[in-house]
This record gives C-alpha cells, structure tokens and sequence, in this order.
C-alpha cells in the first residue's frame, strides 16, 4: 500500500474485579451518594433506557460515566472518532454485574465501579497497537501455549487467567495455531524489514514463529502412519481425552483407535494402524522436551479440510519466510507437502481414515461435489485442492505430476468453473433450507474461502486464471465484507490491489476497540437497546450494526461477529489464542496496509 | 435431474384496461366462480391467481364465494400469488409504494389465508426496475415469475430460469415466462407443450407451462384442463403436472441447478408508456409523496401530543394509490373513462393525506407558545376582517413542517404580502411579495426563506401588509439574467432558450455548444399508445418558437423570467425561477397543448465526451448508456461528462413526469406524450379520439448543475425536496408547552434517507422507520436519533439498501422487512 493507514495510540480498556470492600477499592465509592444523571436531550444513542441510569461521575477532559442498571457508559463528547464517543461496559467480561450502584472517577481517565456483586476498576491506558498486539501474545505464550499449539486453554476457574489448566484441546487445534504461527512468521518478517536481521525484538519474533510453525508441522507428521495422514490435534497421555471425535493412541508400532462415541459409531475401538513412521527430531522436541515420548501420544483423526487447507497456506508461509533461511526447517516444509498431496491423491482427492473412507469433511473429488451435500461445498472445495497443488509446487519447485494434476481438475474435471459458483450454489442451498444467506454461513469458511483465494491469486501467473480466481474470491465477498475484519480484507485487498479500497476508520476501529485480553466472559450485548436486533427466516439473529470488539464476544475467526449472543466462545471457563488480532495485524503491518504513528 | 413441466392454470385479469374498473370487478368475480368450479370438477386442477385487491373484492361482495377459496387455498389448490395489491407497473412506483404494495396485501393474505404469498407475479408488466429483487425478498417473496421484455425485445436476458440480483446483494430466482402468460384451445396448447419440452430438455430442469384465458379473466377451460389430462404422461416426453409457481420454485430449489445470474434491470417493453397520459403520472407522484408526507407528521403528531394516528386511514389511501399503480393504468395506456375514476380515486387518498397532514400540523402548531402580550387587548380598526386575520397589528406566526429527513431552506408562500418576516429567535429572514395567483384585493402573497430542521418545523412572524400593492411586471430594460450562489442562466432574446447555463462552483458553462431548454416537438405517428416495438423518439417536428419573453420578477429573494412559445396551434408557457441560495433553477410551465401525435421534450445538450446518464429508480439510481433509447426514471435524470475538462452534471428533474432520453450528451425530458387512448396496434379507424395529453397540462421542472458524478451530488436530495412541498400552517396566538423549532428525526449520514415513519399495522403502537441508502456506498454505524423515542441506535447499511425498523414500546428495536415483523 502507498499510503498506509495509520494507527495511533489509544485509550484501551481492561477491567480488574474486587470484592466490594477490598482494600484496593476507594472509599469514596461508598461514601458516594448516588446521583441519577439529567440525560434529557442527549445526543446520541444510549446502550440503555435513560430511566435505568442511576449514577454519574466526571472523569478527565470532559468524558462522563454514567452508571445503570445495565452497565457502565462512557460518553466522551470531544472523541476525536465517532466509534468512541459513546463505550459501553457490561457484565462480565468489563464489570461482576451490571447493577452499577456508584462510579468514582480513578484520576487516570478510568473509572470505579460498584455493583452489586463487588467493584470494578475499569482501566483506561494509552496503548500503540503494536503494544496491543505484544501484550495478547505474551498472554497467549504464558497462558495458552501448549506444546507450540496455542488455540485455547480451559481455566478452572473462570475469568482467572492464572488458573489455566494444562491442556486445552480444540477439535481445530490446527487451524488455529496455524493462523498464530502465521502471526507470528508475519511479525518475524516486519520486525526483520523495520529493525534487521539480528535485531533483539527479531530474533525473539523468529524464535516465536518457528516454534508456533515446528507445533503446526507436528501434525502433518504425529500420526506416524507414514501417508502423508495429517491429525487434527494431540494430547498426551497426561491429558483427558475428550469425547469428541477419534482418537488415536500409539503404542509404538502401531496406534489403536481409543473408545469415544464417534469410534464406537464407527465401529473404529481397538482397531490399529501404522504409528511408526519417522517424525522429525526437530518437531518431536516440542513433547520430548517436556518429558513425553512417543507412546504418551493420543492423536486426533477424522481430519478435515479445514485443517488441511491452514496448513498448505502454512506451508506456503513458513516456506517463504523461515524455511529460506532455515534449510533444515524447510526440507520438514517441502516433505510434509508432499506426502499429504500425495495422500490426498492416493485418497481420490480426500484424507483417508483407517477404515478406508474418507474422512467426514476432507473430500475435494467430483463424488463428493455431485452429492447433495458436496454440491454447495464445490465452489471452496475446489479452490482448496487447486491451492493445496500450487503450494506444492512453489515449495518443491517442482512441476511435474502436481502441474498435471492441477490442470487436470481446473481443465478436465471444471473446477475453473465451480471456483466462481459459491455464492451462486449457496445461496440457492439456503433458500432451499428456508434459511436467509447469514444464517446458513458456516462462518469458519470465510478464513477457508479467504486462504485458499489469495494463495491461489498470490501464485497463478496466468491472468486468465488469476482473473478466475479474483471472481471466486468476490463470490465470497457479500458475506465477508459485514465483519469488517482486516484479517480477511488485507488479504482480499492484496488479491486485487487495483481494487482496493480499505475502509480506513473501519480498520482503526478493529484495532482500537480491540481487547488486551482473550479471557473468555461475555459482554450484555442483547440487553442493549442501541442495536437494532435483526431476525432472519430461521430464527437466526444479528446486531444491525457491527459493534466495536470490545463491545461484543471473543471468537476466533470462525463465527459471526454481528451476532445477536453475549456468550464469548467456550463459554466463561477458556482462554483463547491471540492470532485474531495478531493474525490481522502483522499481515497488515508487513503489506503496508497499517502503520504505526511516529 | 427432474424435468417436469408443471401447468399453472391462471386468469390474468386487468381491472381496468379497455373497460373501466367496475367491469373489472365483475370479471374477477365471473373468473373465481369459474375457477371454483373447475376446482371442483377436476380433482388435480391447480389455480393460481395474484392481486389482493381481488380477493377483497370478493371479500366485501360475495362472502360465500370468499369461503370457498379460503377452503381451496388451504387445501393448496389455489395458490394466491404476488404478494401485491395488484400487479403493478415496475418502473414508475416509489420504492415506498412497492413496500406498502407489499405491506397491505401480505398482511391481508396472512389475516385471511393464514400464509403470505412466496412468488412474486408480475406477468404483464412493462418492465421491471433494478432493485426489484430487493423489494420482493424484503415482501417475504422468494420466486419471481415475468414475461416482458420478450426476447425479441432484449436477448440479453436470460431465459427461462435465472436468479437476479439487486445491488444491495439481494437475489431471488426468476422465471421469465417464454410464451406468454395465458393460451386456450388445442392449437396454443399443443404449441406450448411443444416449447416446454424443448426448454425443459436443453436446460436440463422442469419449466411452467401458463395458461387459461386471460386479460379480461376466464381462467382455464374444461376443455383446456381436460386435454392437459390425456397429456399428462406421454411416451418419450417429460411429465406434465398440474401445478403452482409456489411449487414449482420450491422444487427447483434443492436441485442442484447452476443458473445464470443477472444484476441489471428488465427492460424495454412498452417504452411510450412512461410518458403516456401525464395526469395519472401527475396523480401518482403527488399521492405517493403526500402520503409520506402525511404519515411522517401525523406519527410525529400522535406521539407530541398523544392523539390518535390515522393508520387505518393511511392504509385505506394507500392501498388506492397502490390499485392505481396497475400497470395499465398507471402507464397511461387505458381508456378515457377510466382515468376519471382513477381521479375520484386518487382524490379520495390525497384527501385523507392532506386533511391528516393539516391536523397533525395543527395539533402541534396549536401547542406552541406564540402569546404575544397585549394581543388579546380590544382593538378598533378600519378594513376590518382583513386586519384581523392578519394580526391586527402584530406580526403573525407561520409554522413551517419539513417532511424530509434531513435539514431544508426554501421559500415558502403565504397568501398575504408581509412587509417584515423574522424567525423564533426574531432575527430578519429574506422575503418577497409576488404576485399572487388571485385577482382579489392586492394580488400578493409573501415568499419567504425557511430553514426547517430533520423532521422538524420551525415558526416563523410574518408582519402583514395590508398597504401593499401590486406593481407592474418589470418592462424597463430587460435584461434576461439570472444569478445566485449557485447557478448563472442567461436567456437568448431571439428563441427564448438558454444562452448561458454556468455553475458556479466549478465555473462550468453547459451551453458553451448549443442552446439549452429547448422545447423540442416530436412525431409520434407510427406507434400506439404503448410504443409497441419503438425504443425511441428522435423524429423532430421542430422547435417551439418563442412568442413573448419578459422578466416578471426582479426581488430580494428571487428572480422570474417567462418565456412563452408555440407550436402551430400548441403554447408553452414556462416560468424560470432562481431563488437566492437555491441550487435547483425551477421551471413552472403551462402548456395548452394541441399537437395530435406528439412528444414534447425538453432538450439539454451539453456537450462535453466520456458521458454516463443516471436516473433515479424505485430504491435508488441506475446508470444506463446515453444511447438514445427512452428511459424510465422517477424524480429526475442527469448527464454526466467531461465538459472543458471538467467532470460536471445537469439533472433535469420533474414534479410528475417519469420519461427521459439521453442521446450522447443531449439530456431530454418527456414533459407531454399526445397520442390515442388506449390505442393497441390499431388501425385507427376515422373518429374524433380523444388524446392523452391534449388540452391544458401544469407540471414544473428543475435544472441542477453538479460537479462529478450526479450520484455524489445533492441531486436525490433536491429532486425530492422539489417534489415535496413544505407545508406552512398560518397560526394564532396561544401559549403552549412546545418550543418555536424542533426537530424529532434525523439520520446522520448524506446518504441515508427516511422514506417512511409510521406505526406498526399490528395495532401494538410501535414506531416503523423505513430508510435507504441513496448513494450507492457502503456505510457503518449510521445513527438515527429521534426525540419520539427518546434514544436512538446505531445501523450499519449497504449500497442500495432499503431497511425498515420497528422501535418497540419498551424502546428495543428490531430490523424487520416491509412486513413490519408481523409475519
């Protein structure tokens, strides 16, 4: 970008709880005697009915606080931005509840707040995005890291961040991590452009990213069935394992399908395969160093292409920036492309479970896409595998039977024509179901749609295809655009930079309003009355406008933020992994797309 | 994949085309009686049939007979379609007419059939505006099913069965229907079957296959129904099967189908019907923008000063307005007499908007303070009644109510002449006495500059008088120029067109190349009524000539210069308003018009290349080619191109006009359309016909320059305040509880304009917001704020979009669809 948006520092919020008489807590937030605030004639929209407000306080440069029965609202009337000049603060995730019974300004453009369940002092501190995005990862690598993979840990006890356990599984384990590594390798990559190679923040950013990248290889290799088979996730033996999906436990030679529902459905319990095949030292570090070996491994099957489509974009990513560098690194790249394209193309375009069949959603043949669930699935099916092959040949170099292969499905099998066809397909599969376009939307498809789209626009150098791909990728945009998520749009904007055009306080506002925090706790989103509630055929509802992060749930980027929920995802008992703000950021900041302010 | 052809027996019935609307009505009745029959002779027939309008006929007329189809459509043999009043023409309703089209008769459907209508029926009409899918699908409505253009009118369209898409992202499957919407007897039957089988069999999916007699109702025959039957199964053919387009979409849409798409509108049919009788365009466009109008103040109304909003009322105008939107009737192409009772019909929904218009305004006129101290003090006059209703010395309060969503500044008459007007705040406010269109005591009214607030009103004192007296029009010197801030128009002496037409703002001359406002004659010999087959009219009979020109008013607030010119036997009276501060040049014109045959057009060639025109449509605008074809538009139309390098634009909007043609940079508008009534490919036998626009027509237009292109301009904005009229309420002297100004709506961004503010039909008394994006851009966290609930909230809305929100008693708000969330 020639003229980067720039992003200034911000009043942040975070909030820290206490019992109502806790020694922190300032008498004079008791002493106080509630005032109900004159809001007759106020300006803008207010979270709550003017009746409900309760208490006021001044805070500094003219900003008030006003407390009520639903949370605290901050009205700043001199806000340099529109998207600040009202903030609302709720239960739990800012304050115990949202009873708020007095507010005492803290001196320091923050607030206390009493409620009935204790106080809050709600913080107010001048952060650079950058520190932002240093302090959710330095959360994410003490709190959340397990082993490299970093998409969430559950807390015992909820909203205590210290009270993380030690595993933490998700069924896109994966995903997740591979958009943290991403993050990271992104950051490695700024960091190396902005300050050198042998700079201390640098190195500590590539230290950061080839461990998150060594965790998302891991998979590719942990298996050991020596087919390229790719596992959603791993525990050890030191973990529970859920009921949720097949598990693997390897005993050495052999890994045995451990009893879940999914197994039993299956009729999969007891059944062995292959474990042995060699994975390399380098990854195997990430368990052995905790003093886990090989037979403490339960692996996660049944993977989908999902996950595969996060770790050939990976592959991509690492193999630019750390594997260049790091032969070594990249030799473990090049393999695991290559024995998961060759497993795939072994499987009739699917990941094959030990049972024979495909796995439940990791199909890209015409089978699939010609079955009446396969049909809506084509259109980003189709870009996935076309993307999966031209990773393969950029991080191999080689041509050969992966080019064949390519031409084959985009010339031979259409799927030049079904890259376009996704909103077409899913639309009318929508109607179908007496479902409106938003929700039937598997949001996690968006980060799908928009990895395998600028990988492929990123790598086709014919500009026929380049031009088929960019359609493909706009077919997607009616339903990625309402996030307003830099992290789709940078790399939708880089897929077509002719056309682009950033919505430049959109972004400022993703990146202010952002949480210091990944604590999952909820916000009082539905008991607000500034946002129109929207209701589609199916019952699904949205907000009718898109609220500030910090004013709406935690997610990763797999579910809809405009969503009419307070629930964050996991509920109150996780920590989540950093990468959606990391993610977003570091690409920005690397393509130019965001800057700093001097 | 299934290629079944499904049978939809259906009447299409006009109400009023070549017979007025009672013949209409007994048609409807005669046809449901028929199809009620048939239902019950054949056990597999299916009917289906549109129009609400229709079914409350039956309703209020023969209750029994409206039991029986209640029966008939629960048991899914009738299958009301068109979730509209009627099937409206699509070119030429306000986007919010399409909403209460959709708003009356679901509601209606749902009351009396428990379920609202799924396809949207539009088989006859003339064309179909781009944004349509966005108002069927915001209807509930999930298939569309048309028939013009034909493919021999436009090939670009897809055939058969294709989703179209709105620019607000909108989409819904279309049927184009490839035969036409009716066909009786073995011949027509046969044909049809023939064309189905070959449609079915290349696309590889099912197809419709319409008939029963149609136009003037019928329905499907015995004997049609019952050679369907022997067909149903043939050896070597596809299925029939009698059937529904409710069924037939609902089928096609879990099979696997890669349909064509198409983003564009459905044109051209009948092109002559834009123009085609200006009354019922003149009726149409003031019923639709005083109903609004109305709506918004008795709601603001019912809440100021807790009185009862006239919903029912408003529903009763509305669903007349709606009726009169039929596309033959509205496209001008019915009889004479039938036009007479689209006036008693339209009179009688202005009637209800006006007189609920001036209650609201005098319910809260009433309850503002306007007490001047010493004004109850007896007092003895000369010239008694007209010094008393004048004030008897003290200034008179005028109270000013703005129905548009965003601020205004307009003169506004009163009919006395002041000699001083001040605002609340009692500072001096621009004014002028003009002459007055009475030829009573001094002949003048005041004009004076209001600036109201976002659906507000604003008080204004005006000091009568009663000493003024006319003067002569200006005769000194004449001198034929205009300016104000904005704009610079001079006048040829010879011709009476415009010699120089500048904007200021970027110093762009518009009629550097030609003369502009030329009052152009074309023939219009060669075609009916409709224009069946011609796209355009380019056949220059010549120029009106110009006869007198003469400036009438040279004061403070504005300027008046009248042109009058002929045409054999045809006079164009058109007097060119520039008010100060006023960015719109109007144009108030009196034609007494004899021409058999013709076109007027009024011609703007501005010259320049790189040219784009832009017309407001249903919901937004849309930019076509300026290639010469006549163009449906609402409240205006613009050209846009580079002139002397610089990017500039002329609009040219109307108060009931709805035809335009652009050939290259030669913006014209269709003031008057004089041909046949009802002429369809006739052969014109000798008779004394009557024409469409013969006689005395009234209609004003306005010239607005821009700089860039016409959608980043104030164009919607002023084309909309011309068509809406600023209702000034003389008032009294009282105390009151309510503030001289006030404001109680308003939308933060340029772009978003309020086009509805009502209450909820469900009785519940909640507020119902419908607004819409007018600029073509994407906006986020748009704020309405509004003093009638107290709060406000926050919306995010799309290119083009039309939102309707419901604001609930306990202030939680719902973004909903035309059909208020009662559906």
């Amino acid at each position: 970008m020639k003229n980067p948006i720039i992003l200034f520092p911000r009043l942040t919020r975070s909030s820290s709880h206490y019992k109502k008489y806790d020694i922190e807590v300032p008498k004079a937030l008791h002493e106080k005697t509630p005032k109900k605030p004159n809001l007759e004639g106020f300006p803008y929209p207010l979270p709550q009915r003017k009746s409900d407000y309760t208490c006021y306080c001044h805070g500094e440069d003219g900003v008030m606080w006003f407390g009520s029965n639903g949370g605290v609202t901050r009205y700043d009337e001199n806000a340099d931005r529109k998207d600040d000049i009202i903030m609302h603060f709720s239960a739990r995730r800012d304050l115990l509840d949202n009873n708020v019974l007095a507010l005492e300004s803290d001196g320091n453009f923050g607030v206390w707040a009493l409620t009935e369940k204790g106080a809050t002092h709600i913080k107010m501190t001048k952060m650079s995005m950058e520190e932002k995005a240093k302090l959710l990862t330095e959360e994410t690598h003490k709190y959340v890291d397990r082993r490299g993979m970093t998409s969430q840990k559950r807390l015992a006890e909820p909203g205590n961040v210290k009270s993380a356990v030690s595993y933490g599984h998700s069924d896109n384990d994966g995903s997740f991590t591979v958009g943290f590594s991403i993050g990271e390798i992104f950051r490695y990559a700024t960091l190396k452009k902005e300050l050198g190679d042998y700079a201390p923040e640098t190195l500590k950013a590539r230290e950061s990213a080839t461990r998150a990248c060594e965790a998302c290889l891991l998979l590719m290799y942990i298996a050991g069935r020596g087919n390229g088979f790719v596992a959603r996730s791993y525990l050890t033996t030191a973990e529970p394992i859920p009921d949720d999906g097949l598990f693997y436990k390897k005993n050495g030679e052999t890994a045995v399908c451990v009893t879940t529902t999914d197994s039993q459905k299956k009729k999969l319990v007891g059944k062995e395969i292959k474990a042995d095949a060699p994975i390399p030292e380098r990854l195997k570090k990430l368990y052995t160093s905790e003093g886990f070996s090989d037979t403490d491994i339960v692996y996660k099957g049944d993977t989908s292409s999902d996950e595969i489509t996060h770790h050939y974009i990976h592959l991509l990513v690492a193999h630019e920036f750390l594997g260049r560098e790091d032969p070594e690194l990249d030799a473990i790249i090049k393999e695991a492309a290559v024995n998961t394209m060759n497993h795939i193309i072994e499987g009739g375009y699917a990941i094959i479970e030990i049972d024979g069949n495909p796995t439940t959603w990791a199909k890209w043949n015409l089978d699939y896409f010609n079955s009446y669930m396969g049909w809506a699935d084509a259109c980003l099916n189709a870009a996935e595998l076309l993307m999966y092959f031209k990773v393969t040949m950029r991080v191999t170099g080689e041509k050969g039977k992966w080019e064949e292969e390519y031409n084959k499905l985009l010339y031979k099998d259409g799927y030049k024509e079904l890259v376009t066809k996704h909103f077409d397909r899913f639309h009318q599969v929508a109607l179908a179901g007496g479902l409106d376009d938003r929700e039937e939307i598997m949001y996690g498809d968006h980060m799908l749609a928009v990895l395998s789209f600028w990988g492929l626009t990123t790598l086709e150098n014919d500009p026929e295809l380049k031009e088929v791909y960019r359609e493909g990728f706009r077919s997607w945009r009616y339903s990625l655009q309402p996030e307003y998520n830099p992290g789709y749009d940078f790399l939708y904007f880089l897929s077509d930079p002719d056309n682009a055009k950033p919505d430049a306080e959109r972004i400022r506002t993703w990146f202010y309003r952002f949480n210091t925090s990944r604590i999952a706790s909820g916000v009082s989103l539905t008991s607000r009355i500034d946002y129109p509630q929207k209701l589609f055929m199916g019952d699904y509802k949205e907000v009718s406008a898109l609220p500030p992060n910090d004013e709406h749930f935690i997610a990763k980027y797999d579910r809809d933020p405009l969503e009419f929920k307070n629930e964050d995802s996991g509920g109150a008992g996780v920590v989540e992994g950093c990468y959606p703000y990391t993610f977003a950021y570091w690409i920005g900041r690397y393509f130019g797309f965001i800057a700093e302010a001097e | 994949m299934d290629k079944t052809i499904r049978l939809i027996g259906n009447a299409h019935l006009d109400p009023i085309w070549l017979w007025r609307w009672q013949e209409g009505c007994g048609e409807v009745l005669q046809t449901f009686r028929s199809a009620l029959d048939r239902l019950n002779e054949y056990n597999d027939f299916v009917f289906t049939c549109s129009s609400a309008a229709y079914y409350k006929w039956v309703e209020d007329i023969d209750p029994k007979m409206f039991e029986e189809i209640k029966a008939m459509v629960k048991k899914g043999r009738w299958v009301p379609v068109n979730g509209w009043w009627v099937q409206p023409d699509c070119n030429m309703p306000s986007g919010e007419s399409f909403a209460r089209q959709a708003l009356y008769s679901q509601l209606y459907y749902k009351e009396k059939f428990g379920k609202i209508c799924k396809t949207g029926y539009n088989v006859d009409s003339f064309g179909h505006s781009a944004f349509l899918p966005q108002f069927l699908v915001n209807a509930g409505m999930t298939g569309y099913v048309m028939h013009r253009p034909g493919t021999h009118e436009n090939k670009e369209i897809p055939e058969n069965l294709f989703w179209w898409d709105s620019a607000d992202g909108s989409r819904i499957m279309t049927y184009r229907i490839p035969e036409g919407y009716g066909g009786s007897g073995k011949n027509a039957l046969d044909r049809k079957m023939q064309d189905m089988e070959e449609r079915a069999n290349e696309t590889g999916h099912g197809m419709m296959l319409f008939y029963g007699v149609g136009n003037h109702g019928g329905g499907p025959t015995k004997g049609d129904i019952e050679y369907l039957r022997e067909n149903l199964r043939r050896e070597g053919f596809n299925d029939l099967e009698f059937s529904s387009p409710d069924d037939f979409f609902e089928e096609l849409m879990t099979q696997p189908l890669d349909l064509p798409s198409w983003n564009d509108e459905l044109q051209h049919h009948a092109s002559g019907c834009y123009s085609a009788t200006s009354l019922v365009k003149e009726l149409n466009r003031k019923s639709e923008n005083l109903l609004a109008s109305a709506e918004k103040w008795d709601t603001i109304s019912s809440i100021v000063t807790d009185s009862k909003a006239e919903t029912e009322e408003f529903k009763k105008a509305w669903r007349e307005v709606c009726f009169n939107q039929f596309h033959d009737i509205l496209c001008g192409c019915s009889i004479r007499e039938a036009y007479e009772d689209v006036k008693m019909s339209e009179g009688y929904a202005q009637n209800i908007a006006s007189k609920s218009y001036n209650n609201a305004a005098l319910r809260i006129a009433r309850r503002i303070d306007t007490w001047i101290d010493g004004v109850d003090k007896a007092v003895l006059v000369e010239n008694t009644s007209n010094q008393v209703a004048l004030g008897n010395g003290f200034p008179r309060p005028v109270v000013v109510f703005n129905p548009h969503s965003y601020d205004v500044e307009i003169p506004v008459r009163v009919h006395h002449p002041s000699k001083a007007v001040k605002d609340s705040d009692g500072k001096s406010v621009l004014f002028q006495n003009v002459r007055a269109s009475r030829s009573n005591d001094n002949h003048l009214d005041t004009l004076f500059m209001a600036k109201i607030k976002p659906l507000g009103y604003a008080t204004y004192w005006l000091e009568a008088d009663c000493d003024a007296k006319a003067e002569k029009e200006v005769t000194a010197e004449q001198n034929f120029f205009m300016e104000n801030e904005h704009i610079m128009v001079a006048f040829d002496r010879e011709t009476g067109y415009i010699k120089n037409l500048v904007n200021k703002e970027n110093g762009v001359e518009y009629a550097s190349e030609n003369f502009v406002a030329i009052p152009t004659v074309i023939s219009d010999e060669e075609t009916d009524t409709w224009a069946h087959n011609v796209f355009k009219f380019h056949n220059v009979k010549g120029f009106m000539e110009l006869q007198s020109i003469k400036r009438i008013e040279d004061g403070a607030l504005r300027s008046v210069i009248r042109t009058v010119h002929k045409f054999n036997d045809s006079y164009l009276t058109q007097d060119f308003i520039l008010a100060k501060g006023q960015k719109t040049l109007r144009v108030d014109c009196k034609a007494m018009w004899q021409e058999k045959f013709s076109l007027l057009k009024m011609s703007f060639a501005v010259g320049g290349e790189d040219e784009i025109s832009t017309y407001e449509i249903p919901g937004g605008f849309i930019k076509r080619p300026c290639n010469g074809e006549e163009e449906p538009a609402l409240n205006w139309a613009d050209v846009t191109a580079t002139i002397n390098g610089k990017r500039s634009g002329i609009a040219i909007m109307s108060d009931s006009k709805y035809s335009y043609d652009c050939v290259g940079t030669e913006l014209r508008l269709t003031a008057l359309r004089n041909v046949i009534f009802a002429d369809h490919y006739s052969d014109r036998p000798e008779a004394n016909f009557d024409f469409t626009d013969e006689g005395l027509n009234r209609f004003s237009y306005g010239i607005y320059l821009h700089s860039g292109e016409a959608e980043n301009s104030d164009v919607m904005k002023e084309a909309h305040i011309f068509n809406n009229n600023i209702v000034a309420v003389p008032e009294s002297y009282h105390k009151g509880d309510l503030d001289p100004v006030d404001s109680f709506m308003y939308v933060d961004a340029d772009n978003v304009e309020i086009t509805a503010l009502k209450r909820c039909e469900d009785g519940s008394g909640d507020l119902v917001i419908r607004l819409y994006e007018t600029k073509g851009i994407d906006c986020t966290r748009v704020m309405l704020m509004s003093k009638l609930f107290d709060n406000g909230f926050w919306f995010d809305i799309k290119k083009h979009e039309v939102k309707t929100f419901r604001v609930r008693r306990d202030l939680t708000v719902l973004e909903t669809n035309f059909l208020e969330g009662i559906v």
